[in-house]
């Protein structure tokens, strides 16, 4: 469950204090629950995501997670360039503290993300999709009882985002996920419940479905 | 997979990651990096050593002239270094800010840790080769030596986290090192004995830590070397931590502003 209490947010500028991205969300993430995120862009969907995945501090309010919450994914950075795929999967096995299961979570994500002799490479070599499938894969590999995903199902050929789909349905009922996409079929796929952030308030519908009308009808206006 | 970690645990397993990811990109991060490693300072050592050695004087100060260079020079590369490395740290591991265990600290701190190391292995390789060449290495006060090092270090590790602290607030920040180093390279006694300093001049030249902890460390070697009057590894030390309070002030007030952007 992560719970987000009163928060406002806003970047720091060149000119000074930037605009309120988020001003006073308030949403529970329950457990076992999958949520899309909808908003036009720059309406705070990322911004929430960092935060909700302490990458990113809140100006105001506080972010309780009470369980294990993945990193978000899909996001620019978490691996290091210089460094080759396997090297960069260790790397966070071991701020996992998983040394013990250190091989067998290295087959996994070397199976998983399926990039061949790229995965002895270093990552600056990599394409956006091998990125993105070395990403999920580790991602995968850890026992989360939240995913936080931006986009990432939206990336990578499309026998990669079958793939990625079968995963997050096997996924069902152990964890959820939080994601993001502008695909409406992807998130009608994934998500049970929506939220739709709209002027730096978040608003939380039971069913995509409304969600996604709430935030379709305000655009058609 | 036990559901919680405590902190500490979780910090020292960070800690170990990123001492290792480093270690790596140090060492093996371009064709040769870890010759350079021990090329630089050797390269540096063997221009100068054939200057003074060959050219000018046996003894500086009653001391081997090369034994006089190697500490001179190893000294300051530790702390320029530890220094250096420190002060980049924040930028070259920016992408492992996702993880929210990363902080920017642990990879600030683990950078002088793994400079430390390296440059121990360092030291025992070049005093090495100084027996090789038949100089008498054996310290007459070895503490003395170890301390001025550890001094020296502690000194890099403070001026490192206050730059890295300081270039993420102010980009500019960095420029601080390059420009305060090329000077401090020439007022630390590295190529010449302050010792032949005129004495009102010589204080200023003593305000410099840096100083304090190269000629300490030529002390600690003979008993007979007359260096500067007036140096004092407490000054070093005082110097190394308040500096180092300073910086870990300066990240724990900003700590939020430096992964956020």
């Amino acid at each position: 469950m992560i719970v987000v209490e009163d928060l406002y947010k806003r970047y720091r500028t060149d000119h000074g204090p930037g605009r309120w991205v988020l001003q006073g969300v308030n949403l529970v993430i329950p457990p076992r629950v999958n949520v899309g995120l909808v908003g036009r862009n720059g309406a705070g969907k990322s911004t929430l995501l960092r935060i909700m995945g302490g990458v990113d501090h809140p100006s105001r309010g506080t972010v309780r997670r009470e369980c294990r919450v993945s990193w978000p994914m899909g996001f620019g950075g978490g691996l290091q360039g210089s460094l080759t795929g396997r090297q960069n999967a260790k790397f966070v096995c071991r701020i996992y503290g998983r040394e013990r299961d250190m091989p067998e979570k290295l087959d996994y994500i070397q199976a998983f993300a399926e990039i061949g002799e790229a995965f002895e490479e270093p990552v600056k070599t990599y394409s956006s999709g091998m990125r993105a499938r070395l990403k999920f894969a580790m991602s995968l590999a850890f026992d989360f009882d939240i995913y936080i995903s931006d986009e990432i199902t939206s990336v990578g050929d499309r026998a990669f985002r079958r793939k990625a789909r079968k995963a997050f349905s096997d996924l069902v009922g152990r964890s959820s996920l939080v994601m993001v996409a502008h695909g409406e079929s992807t998130l009608r796929e994934f998500c049970d419940a929506g939220i739709w952030l709209h002027e730096g308030k978040a608003h939380w519908f039971d069913t995509i479905d409304d969600a996604l009308k709430a935030y379709n009808d305000w655009q058609s206006v | 997979m036990e559901l919680y970690r405590n902190s500490l645990r979780i910090t020292l397993s960070v800690w170990k990651a990123l001492l290792l990811r480093e270690a790596l990109a140090r060492l093996f991060s371009s064709r040769g990096a870890w010759f350079w490693l021990v090329g630089e300072p050797v390269a540096h050592m063997a221009v100068l050593g054939l200057i003074y050695a060959g050219i000018r004087q046996r003894t500086i100060g009653g001391i081997d002239t090369l034994i006089w260079l190697v500490l001179g020079v190893q000294g300051f590369f530790l702390f320029r270094r530890t220094a250096g490395q420190m002060a980049g740290a924040i930028d070259s591991n920016r992408a492992l800010f996702s993880y929210r265990q990363v902080l920017p600290i642990d990879t600030v701190l683990m950078r002088g840790v793994l400079e430390a190391t390296l440059m121990t292995a360092v030291m025992a390789v070049i005093l090495f080769g100084l027996v090789m060449m038949g100089h008498d290495i054996r310290p007459a006060d070895p503490l003395r030596v170890l301390f001025a090092f550890i001094g020296l270090w502690l000194l890099g590790v403070a001026m490192g986290l206050i730059v890295s602290a300081l270039s993420e607030l102010v980009p500019e920040a960095r420029q601080i090192i390059d420009l305060t180093m090329r000077p401090l390279y020439f007022v630390s006694g590295v190529l010449f004995s302050v010792g032949s300093v005129a004495p009102p001049y010589r204080d200023w030249f003593l305000l410099n830590p840096v100083l304090h902890g190269i000629d300490s460390l030529r002390e600690g070697f003979s008993p007979y070397y007359h260096g500067v009057p007036g140096v004092s590894m407490g000054y070093l030390y005082d110097c190394a931590f308040i500096g180092i309070f300073i910086g870990l002030l300066l990240h724990r007030r900003f700590a939020d502003l430096m992964v956020t952007r």
